[in-house]
């Protein structure tokens, strides 16, 4: 799990916030019968005023009238019973226990989750804050592990960390500069990191990923979206096609391909 | 990193409702003051953080930041920045952020605006507003995350539905939410003097403030949801009684009666029992809303969910709150049961009527909205339930709910006589018979027109007789009869406006060529042919007619069909609107070389409509800043 400042800034915010209103807490308004014996005066006036203007016969003001004061009789309270006082610490304290460990639990629970590689001991999977500080700890001892800086990288992404990303993927391209997994990732980051824009270095990924494996769908995919970018909308039609021609039917990303296919049939036509 | 932001808040903001329910009713258990009167800071802690999420999102979609999957899913580059701002409430994950973001809205405003409550029955209201808020927030964060990441994010993200690219779109949603989570709050009230057992005047003077003003946001977003129907759809119809439609206007009805009953309950201390059941009722009729829309039972274009994990999950925590609700009714309900007597014949009887009838027409649209769903699910077999059966069992229940309306505010509290109220209106009545059967000489014949006209009359002659009633009696004017006015004469104003232009309106569904003219009541509609057009998140075409009454020219209507950038057409109908009528022209497809198919309304007093929605929202606010609800403090 990742102790991000922010995160750690937001759980101290919260609980500050609600120690300052235990140790000065918010004087009590109104006590119920305080409330209910202006609200039946009122409610006397208005219906003085119901006479006036002829909403209520006289005989039966009094009647109502009566109705009024036996409410408020009924509303009203012998007594109050005593406040008692607190230890403004014992709470603040329990308070903020209960704020830190439920929310980093519940997040740690929550936070999306990535399958550990075969570096990980563990068979349980992990949250992806806490698979990113144990690749960091294992890579301290094993730099040399294509795999742990590919994944590192794959989660820095995750969590919208892009520089330290592409420093990951740049690591693990220096172990082995031929993984087309790794290529398509590098070239993702990057692009992200440059506005959307696969020009210049992944656009070199992509191209050496095409070199490696001509007929891979996802190189394909990525190849047309280069070109797609270069206004090239042919070449990267032609991508795309083949990379539908090579998927089965019932591949899951296959409508997401016939769709970019679509777009640039539709800005060919205009 | 910020989205993670966004993500976290959300976490911190159930663990705040978490101690909110907890730390508070401890206090309030064991007397210990300080710990109850935490409940307002703690809800504007989660009211803070669940701020930061919702603004987090939207700056994700303004950034368009594709490497959230939600933003992906409904925004580009090319979506102007305002329907990049409402694509936030798009689709479920973000409109499911809105809702528990405006639930927040209203806890924090009834935790600062209530200084006039007793603090232990504030602390409540705030801890049970703190339950449903945990409920949606779990639902939110388990079943729905907006903050959602894609390991590799899109260049381009992918549309918004067109349809929603609209403004009405960006504004409907956010209101119509405000009324329905504003239901919360009365339920809360409920709940709190429930638990308490103290069902005496303090909840039930500030439970109506808070139910008028979430009626008020209520009939505002359904006034503009019909707004935006009747523009954006192309069909010329304002109300389809649509399921979803429907899901929003059961709450309506139903806040309707309570804040009838919440009047009678507050001035007489009566019909407790029924104001309890109604404040649950109205709620329960919301999270039954958020059920239909969410679940994906429905088919529709607000039915954008179809997933069932999050249809089971709304639909356990609905049986949980009206369970639960019913639950603490039954163990409260001997002290319900003390009560005034009320005369046959008095204006709590007529508005215990009114209520009844309100509550039948509920459920009817209950019915014929729930009762092909349930056909289907148990395979019995498919039926649909459309306009026919509304219109023949809704109206005839809303009619003499509109004619008792107009009648009530005559007659006294307590105990009256027919005769008396005969005798006080005979004039007016005489009156409007005779107006009514001048509109039957000089305008129509036709009998459901003449019947509105006749309330119309009627319902401006009330307001005037109340009007002038007060004047005389030298009383001052409350924003509470003032509100009742403008209400009822809003009701008056849409009743009219319904009943003109569904019968009186004229429809054409015709083929126009280049030059071709078409007269429709009176006015010449000449078909100056169809150009293309290019804008930056769609392509389309324009149509060209311009409008004259015998020489004079009245307008230019442009009618468009969008091509988005899925290929979804859409029809953008072009009005030349008019308080006395609307002329509306929607561009159909193209048919031979030149010429088009074309869709002629005239919509006489359509306006009216949304004018009288708008009247009756403004009425409710008018009540809800009534002088009383705003008296000092200090007893």
């Amino acid at each position: 799990m990742i102790f991000s400042w922010q995160i750690v800034l937001m759980i101290v915010l919260s609980i500050t916030f609600l120690s300052w209103f235990l140790y000065r807490p918010i004087k009590e308004s109104l006590s119920d019968d305080d409330s209910n014996i202006r609200i039946n005066k009122q409610r006397q006036n208005e219906l003085i005023s119901d006479r006036s203007i002829g909403l209520i016969e006289e005989q039966y003001f009094k009647e109502a009238e009566g109705e009024i004061i036996d409410t408020l009789a009924s509303e009203l309270k012998s007594n109050e019973s005593e406040k008692l006082e607190i230890k403004p610490m014992r709470w603040s304290l329990s308070i903020a226990l209960l704020i830190a460990i439920l929310s980093l639990s519940l997040y740690s629970q929550l936070a999306p989750k990535i399958v550990p590689s075969s570096f990980s001991q563990s068979t349980d999977s992990l949250s992806m804050t806490e698979s990113l500080d144990a690749l960091k700890e294992y890579l301290i001892d094993n730099p040399e592990d294509f795999s742990a800086w590919k994944m590192l990288g794959m989660t820095q992404v995750a969590i919208g960390d892009l520089d330290d990303s592409i420093n990951s993927f740049e690591n693990a391209f220096k172990i082995n500069p031929d993984d087309i997994d790794l290529l398509l990732q590098y070239s993702s980051a990057i692009a992200a990191k440059q506005a959307g824009e696969f020009l210049g270095r992944p656009q070199e990924l992509i191209k050496k990923a095409l070199t490696l494996d001509p007929q891979s769908i996802q190189v394909l995919y990525f190849a047309g979206i280069v070109a797609a970018h270069q206004s090239d909308f042919d070449v990267a039609k032609e991508f795309w096609e083949k990379a539908l021609y090579l998927m089965p039917d019932s591949h899951p990303d296959r409508s997401i391909i016939e769709e970019a296919v679509e777009t640039i049939l539709n800005l060919q036509v205009k | 990193m910020l989205i993670e932001v966004g993500h976290f808040a959300l976490v911190l903001a159930l663990v705040i409702s978490v101690i909110l329910i907890v730390v508070p009713s401890i206090g309030l258990y064991q007397n210990k003051t300080s710990l109850s009167q935490l409940a307002k800071p703690l809800v504007w802690a989660q009211g803070f953080w669940i701020a930061v999420a919702f603004f987090v999102l939207m700056s994700a979609f303004l950034t368009n930041d594709f490497s959230v999957k939600y933003v992906a899913d409904n925004s580009n580059t090319q979506l102007p920045v305002l329907f990049k701002a409402s694509a936030v409430w798009g689709a479920h994950e973000g409109s499911l952020l809105l809702w528990v973001f405006v639930l927040s809205i209203w806890s924090t405003a009834v935790s600062i605006f209530s200084k006039r409550i007793p603090s232990n029955l504030l602390n409540l209201i705030l801890i049970v507003l703190g339950v449903v808020s945990f409920g949606f927030l779990l639902f939110l964060l388990y079943t729905s995350n907006p903050f959602e990441r894609l390991i590799i994010p899109p260049l381009e993200g992918r549309e918004l539905n067109p349809l929603l690219q609209d403004f009405g779109l960006a504004v409907h949603p956010p209101m119509l939410y405000m009324g329905y989570v504003g239901l919360a709050v009365p339920f809360a009230f409920v709940i709190a003097a429930l638990i308490r057992g103290q069902l005496d005047s303090s909840w039930l003077r500030w439970t109506r403030p808070w139910a008028l003003i979430s009626w008020a946001f209520l009939t505002v977003g359904i006034t503009l949801g019909s707004w935006w129907a009747y523009y954006e759809l192309g069909w010329g119809g304002w109300w389809f009684w649509d399921p979803v439609e429907n899901a929003s206007f059961m709450p309506w009805l139903i806040a309707t009666a309570l804040i009838h009953s919440l009047s009678v309950s507050e001035k007489r201390g009566i019909l407790r029992q029924w104001t309890v059941l109604l404040s649950i009722g109205g709620f329960s009729l919301s999270l039954l809303g958020t059920f239909l829309v969410r679940s994906g039972v429905l088919t529709s274009v607000h039915a954008f969910a179809t997933d069932p994990a999050r249809g089971l999950f709304i639909l356990i925590f609905l049986f949980i709150v009206i369970g639960g609700s019913l639950a603490i009714y039954a163990w409260r309900y001997n002290l319900l049961q003390k009560s005034n007597p009320i005369s046959l014949f008095s204006r709590e009887t007529g508005l215990l009527i009114n209520n009844i009838l309100l509550v039948t027409a509920m459920l009817s649209v209950l019915l014929g909205t729930l009762y092909p769903l349930v056909l289907d699910t148990l395979n019995l077999g498919k039926i649909s339930v459309g306009v026919p059966y509304f219109n023949a069992v809704f109206i005839p229940i809303m009619l003499p709910a509109v004619i008792v309306m107009a009648i009530v505010p005559f007659v006294r509290w307590k105990k009256d006589t027919f005769k008396r109220i005969v005798s006080h209106l005979r004039i007016q009545w005489l009156g409007i018979i005779v107006l009514i059967l001048i509109a039957r000489i000089f305008i129509t014949d036709n009998i459901f027109v003449l019947v509105a006209i006749g309330l119309f009359i009627w319902m401006l002659v009330h307001v005037l007789v109340l009007l002038i009633a007060r004047i005389r009696s030298k009383s001052v004017f409350s924003f509470a009869f003032i509100g009742m006015l403008v209400a009822h004469l809003g009701i008056a104003v849409f009743v009219l406006g319904a009943t003109v232009t569904t019968q009186m309106g004229i429809e054409k569904d015709i083929k126009m060529s280049f030059g071709e003219s078409q007269n429709i009541a009176g006015y010449d509609f000449v078909f100056n042919g169809v150009s293309r057009y290019q804008k930056d998140n769609y392509s389309g075409f324009m149509g060209n007619i311009t409008v004259l009454k015998g020489v004079k020219e009245i307008t230019t209507l442009t009618p468009e069909k969008r091509y988005y950038q899925s290929g979804m057409p859409m029809t953008e109908a072009s009005i030349n609107p008019s308080i006395a009528r609307d002329l509306y022209v929607a561009l159909g497809e193209e048919l031979v070389e030149g010429s088009w198919s074309v869709r002629i309304y005239y919509k006489p007093l359509v306006r009216w409509i949304w004018l009288g929605g708008l009247m009756i929202a403004m009425g409710a606010l008018f009540a809800a800043i009534d002088r009383r609800y705003f008296v000092r403090a200090k007893s």
